[in-house]
């Protein structure tokens, strides 16, 4: 881990207040980037991200004791979702429920879930990760994800394949639990 | 009205659109009962969510419109000052409330 950003997590315990206000804009800076990147996975809207991650900091700074024993930046991004961001991006949506058919636990369960093997590891390996289970698909299924990550629509990809959009939809769904299974082949899993 | 269910493929992949377009609401509010439960049910579902997810994370992040950082800050300062503050109104009042209701209850029983 970064030396300033191991000292500004050990400034968040300061007893003096302004020390601690230091270190706690330095720890903003450090992991802004990160957080919010995390935070975009799950709610993909850069508004809420920021009112989310907002709220994030300023409960690290009421009780900063969770993130006492970390040691790396991976174990910071984990025990910052599990400690702090999970309970925030829950709050998001249960003003929702009310109108939903999902149950209590199952709009928990989908908004902000139990951390998985991908999401468990850090940025540089997950790109790496990523690169190599697309490479490891067929060129259609490629083809698919790929033009979906540049952010064409399902009809739009249906014309580049020369196919149906249903047909996309189910060669989408395949090949994204093929990649969940390439990710459990590849025993890429952390803990 | 009628209820058109869909199926868990179509599901995926229209969470996995409305992620990307940042409309998660909009996909919780169109889901049926009988989708809500299937979804809640499926293994499949929920591993094909989480690499979702990633992919919008790889995908779509970086192209996302961030804050700038220095902006943020203040905007967390202000969040914790006004959380302070807050925490230490409370008690003030609080004070304040239990010094009158003890003068009320005096008054009451000079009364009596």
């Amino acid at each position: 881990m970064d030396r300033r950003l191991r000292k500004s997590l050990k400034g968040l315990t300061d007893p003096d207040l302004q020390r601690r206000q230091r270190a706690m804009e330095s720890f903003v800076r450090y992991t802004f980037g990160r957080f919010i990147k995390c935070l975009y996975r799950y709610l993909g809207n850069e508004v809420e991200c920021e009112d989310v991650l907002e709220n994030v900091y300023a409960d690290i700074w009421a009780d900063p004791t969770a993130l006492a024993n970390v040691t790396d930046e991976r174990l910071l991004v984990r025990t910052v979702y599990l400690y702090y961001m999970r309970k925030r991006l829950r709050e998001v949506y249960r003003r929702l429920n009310r109108n939903l058919h999902l149950s209590q636990q199952g709009l928990q369960n989908l908004v902000a879930p139990e951390i998985g093997v991908l999401e468990s590891m850090s940025e540089n390996e997950l790109c790496e990760t990523l690169q190599q289970m697309l490479g490891k698909l067929k060129a259609r299924e490629r083809k698919a994800i790929e033009l979906w990550m540049q952010g064409m629509s399902m009809r739009a990809i249906a014309n580049e394949l020369k196919t149906t959009v249903g047909a996309v939809k189910m060669l989408k769904f395949r090949t994204i639990l093929k990649l969940k299974e390439l990710a459990r082949t590849m025993k890429i899993g952390v803990e | 009205m009628t209820e058109i269910n869909r199926t868990i493929q179509e599901l995926v992949v229209d969470y996995a659109c409305a992620l990307r377009d940042g409309a998660l609401p909009e996909f919780l509010k169109s889901l049926t009962r009988q989708e809500a439960s299937e979804i809640v049910s499926s293994r499949q579902f929920a591993d094909a969510t989480e690499v979702v997810r990633v992919l919008n994370e790889v995908g779509f992040a970086d192209k996302a419109v961030m804050p700038n950082v220095s902006l943020f800050i203040s905007r967390v300062n202000a969040q914790i000052t006004s959380r302070r503050k807050k925490a230490a109104w409370p008690a003030a009042r609080g004070s304040a409330t239990t010094r009158r209701s003890a003068g009320r209850a005096g008054r009451t029983e000079k009364r009596l």
